[in-house]
């Protein structure tokens, strides 16, 4: 009843002195409203801390019921084993909980003190491949850094960095200094090989992974253009990675080049090399035969096999933010400079699940900006480390959704696979090799032009 | 939602088309001015009066934890006493704040992240007993690489044993030289976070008194403010009850008791730690701390539905006198008194309840 008058009154006076302004200038803007449910039905209108930190609200019965479970278990800290609670951590381990990196199920920040428990942590291998197409593992210790290990046992290595500086100018004027960190190995447990490739890898948010798992091979695989036959400059290559689950080989879709085929995959991953867990996936320790690594226990899987299910199934449950100001001027003339500069290209806006068992990950329209793909981002950004089938100069394309809502959620705007972006414009002007043009044109645009590009940005 | 932003909208679209052209906006725009003026009187007080000065006691009470360590000596139990006493004391407004667990507690800012160095649970036992039995300094270097042995559950751990049973006789030198590390560790930390919201230092507080203002990148409106307190209080109650509680009362084999869950097991203080998580919701709510009276979330409440503001004031006074009446030692009553601990699980269930469901809904509709 209370909707008509309010309506009626809207009506008569916006006609009343509406000065029909929008006339004179017609703008082709795009509209952005479907996009403000980034999530499909898993969307929340949530613009605080806890952004990412909640269930779909579209989860079932006993999915919800699990994804509490998996939430608890997600923030569980390990100790020392034995222990009557949580024991089995390491003996040497990158952090001791999930959520230590992954803080409010977001993302880390460029660590303040790189030799502290942190978020970011090193891959490393040798050249040449391992078993299944995977990394070339480094003798005795593995394709995983730790730097950290339980009171009486050695880390592998501890971490060091130096920056290098790169200065970018804008159009306008500005300049940016850009900072490269250059990661070292100090303190090894035993001798390092020589050439060993390091990548480092900071963590990334953790919702919204279920829609992105469901979506089809089929349309993952048409946005690929491996030879880049459109002559556009970018190209897209999908990558394939052994499933240790499956035992097989599958299309990769997460982790920061796409070299993990599934969020259980990702998870089991994280709790055996990052904090030393063993689990049902990978039932032995990182540090198996090596001097430092083995606990000397009997009680391998260190979880049981319904916290390693569970907290996948938390991830993959996790509500998508819906965008914000999908109606601001400024949201939308960003929107179509984020086309016509071409970041669509890779940052593809829309997607779409299959069916999955998970209902409400099912069928689902979404708006992730990504296509998953690899692409090469050039030599300044490169790790110049292969895995599998990506390359040393190769990334998987990030989701964009929830960008905007790293300030409030994580304290910081932190990006790239290393967090050396300290906010959304350095990231931009760290993009080079398939994204070479897209940046030179960011570069060019007016001060106005650029700040609607990082509105838009920021209302993801 | 989507309901609630059309109509938002559209009350947006009368307001600034009225505005725009109508030559007399007083009798309009005056309550929406109050209504604004209130709100941030309430975000200004939860601010200032209940969030920092919660957080100035932390420090405070931290600093006299740390004094206590200074003051240890091996065999002298007046010095141990006063040593648990400031523990007991700290903790006090420790789980009082989280009750706004968002902000600098959670972010990896200059000194790494605040909320895991100082209440980490479980403790790394192995560890410490390694690192009390080794000759390694016991500084903050190695602290900073062993989360699950500093803070507060670990000055537990050392200051009563496992048993709870330990006296100043029981003190090693080994567990002087750690209490003081991690004690001064603590108070390091708990006034990193304090000046983190204090209006002369970092200022976080800033966001909350400013929302809604066009150069807040925090908080971009004032609602959305709110649904961080709401969210903070609720997700606290949320823990309370289906965390701690549930995870030593029903924890066990077959939904039995599990003392082993039971947070600050050594000191046999879980029921303080529950009661001020309680209270720590309470003072959000009512704005009030420390006895003195100010603006809170009950102020917007009851305007708009008093009987729901009443019901929300009875259900926490309600919850926290459960927790109370809890007979003993929490970890005693998960076995001898369970029917009391259930009950006061379900009190606070539904104080999350209220507070995530019609307390959060007009909020989010202000």
């Amino acid at each position: 009843m209370k909707k008509i008058p309010l309506l009626l009154v809207a009506f008569l006076t916006i006609t009343s002195c509406s000065k029909n302004n929008d006339d004179e200038v017609y703008e082709d803007l795009p509209n952005l409203t479907e996009r403000q449910l980034a999530g499909g039905g898993t969307t929340i209108f949530s613009d605080n801390s806890n952004a990412f930190s909640t269930v779909a609200p579209n989860a079932s019965g006993s999915d919800f019921t699990n994804h509490a479970f998996g939430d608890a278990q997600f923030e569980q800290s390990f100790v020392t084993a034995p222990a009557t609670v949580n024991g089995g951590l390491g003996n040497i381990f990158n952090n001791t909980s999930c959520v230590s990196c992954h803080i409010k199920d977001g993302r880390s920040a460029f660590p303040s003190n790189i030799t502290n428990l942190s978020g970011l942590l090193l891959r490393g291998s040798i050249a040449g491949f391992g078993l299944n197409g995977s990394p070339n593992p480094i003798p005795g210790f593995g394709t995983q850094i730790q730097n950290q290990a339980v009171f009486g046992s050695v880390p592998e290595a501890r971490y060091q960095v130096s920056f290098t500086t790169i200065n970018e100018t804008l159009a306008d004027g500005t300049v940016i200094s850009l900072r490269k960190p250059i990661f070292t190995l100090v303190d090894s447990y035993i001798a390092l090989p020589s050439n060993i490739l390091l990548s480092p890898r900071i963590a990334t948010p953790v919702f919204g992974l279920g829609l992105l798992e469901a979506i089809s091979e089929a349309d993952i695989l048409s946005k690929q253009d491996i030879n880049d036959l459109d002559n556009d400059g970018i190209s897209g290559k999908a990558n394939y990675v052994w499933d240790p689950v499956l035992g097989q080989t599958k299309l990769g879709r997460f982790g920061w080049k796409a070299n993990s085929s599934s969020v259980l995959v990702q998870c089991a991953g994280a709790y055996v090399e990052d904090m030393g867990v063993t689990n049902y996936v990978f039932p032995n320790e990182t540090g198996f035969n090596q001097s430092n690594g083995q606990d000397g226990l009997n009680d391998d899987p260190e979880i049981s096999n319904g916290i390693l299910d569970a907290v996948a199934l938390y991830c993959k449950t996790l509500a998508v933010p819906a965008s914000r100001s999908a109606t601001n001027i400024d949201v939308r003339r960003g929107a179509k400079i984020f086309e016509e500069i071409s970041c669509v290209k890779c940052h593809s806006p829309k997607q779409q699940s299959s069916y999955n068992a998970i209902a409400s990950i099912s069928n689902q329209i979404f708006y992730p900006y990504t296509d998953l793909l690899l692409h090469d981002m050039g030599a300044d950004l490169a790790d110049n480390r292969p895995d599998y089938l990506a390359t040393g100069t190769e990334w998987k394309t990030r989701p964009l959704w929830g960008i905007g809502l790293t300030q409030i959620v994580n304290g910081h705007t932190h990006f790239l696979h290393d967090g050396r972006a300290r906010n959304i414009t350095e990231a931009i002007l760290w993009h080079g090799g398939e994204a070479q043009n897209s940046k030179e044109k960011f570069k060019q645009l007016s001060t106005q032009k650029r700040n609607e590009l990082l509105a838009f940005i920021n209302s993801l | 939602m989507k309901t609630y932003l059309l109509r938002f909208g559209i009350l947006a679209i009368v307001t600034a088309s009225i505005l725009n052209c109508s030559p007399n906006t007083d009798d309009i725009s005056a309550p929406s001015d109050k209504n604004l003026e209130l709100y941030k009187a309430v975000l200004t007080n939860i601010g200032t009066n209940v969030i920092t000065e919660t957080l100035k006691d932390f420090s405070l009470k931290t600093t006299a934890l740390k004094v206590a360590s200074d003051n240890l000596v091996i065999g002298n139990n007046a010095s141990l006493t006063a040593l648990k006493n400031a523990w007991l004391d700290a903790r006090v407004p420790w789980e009082k704040s989280e009750s706004f667990a968002f902000g600098p507690v959670l972010t990896d800012g200059a000194i790494g992240v605040i909320d895991v160095a100082v209440d980490s649970w479980p403790v790394n036992t192995t560890s410490i007993n390694l690192i009390l039995s080794s000759s390694a300094t016991i500084n903050t270097a190695l602290l900073n690489t062993n989360n699950e042995a500093r803070g507060f559950h670990t000055i537990e751990y050392l200051a009563w044993g496992i048993s709870g049973t330990k006296t100043a006789n029981d003190l090693s030198a080994r567990d002087i030289l750690y209490l003081k590390a991690t004690c001064a560790d603590l108070a390091f930390r708990a006034l990193n976070l304090y000046n983190n919201w204090l209006a002369t230092q970092d200022n976080y507080v800033a966001n909350l008194i400013n929302a809604g203002q066009s150069n807040n990148t925090i908080y971009t409106t004032q609602k959305s403010a709110f649904i961080e307190l709401i969210d903070a209080t609720s997700g606290t109650a949320d823990e309370v009850a289906n965390s701690k509680i549930e995870n030593a009362l029903n924890g066990g084999a077959g939904g039995t008791a599990n003392p082993n869950l039971d947070e600050s097991q050594y000191s046999q203080s879980s029921k303080l730690d529950l009661a001020n998580n309680l209270q720590g919701i309470q003072n959000i709510y009512l704005g009030d701390y420390n006895g003195l009276d100010g603006k809170g979330l009950t102020d917007i409440i009851k305007i708009r539905k008093p009987d729901l503001d009443a019901t929300v004031k009875s259900k926490i006074s309600e919850a926290i006198n459960a927790i109370n009446a809890i007979s003993g030692t929490f970890a005693t009553a998960i076995f001898n008194d369970r029917l009391a601990v259930a009950n006061a699980q379900a009190k606070v269930l539904e104080v999350q309840a209220l507070l995530d469901g019609d307390v959060k809904d007009l909020l989010s509709n202000l």
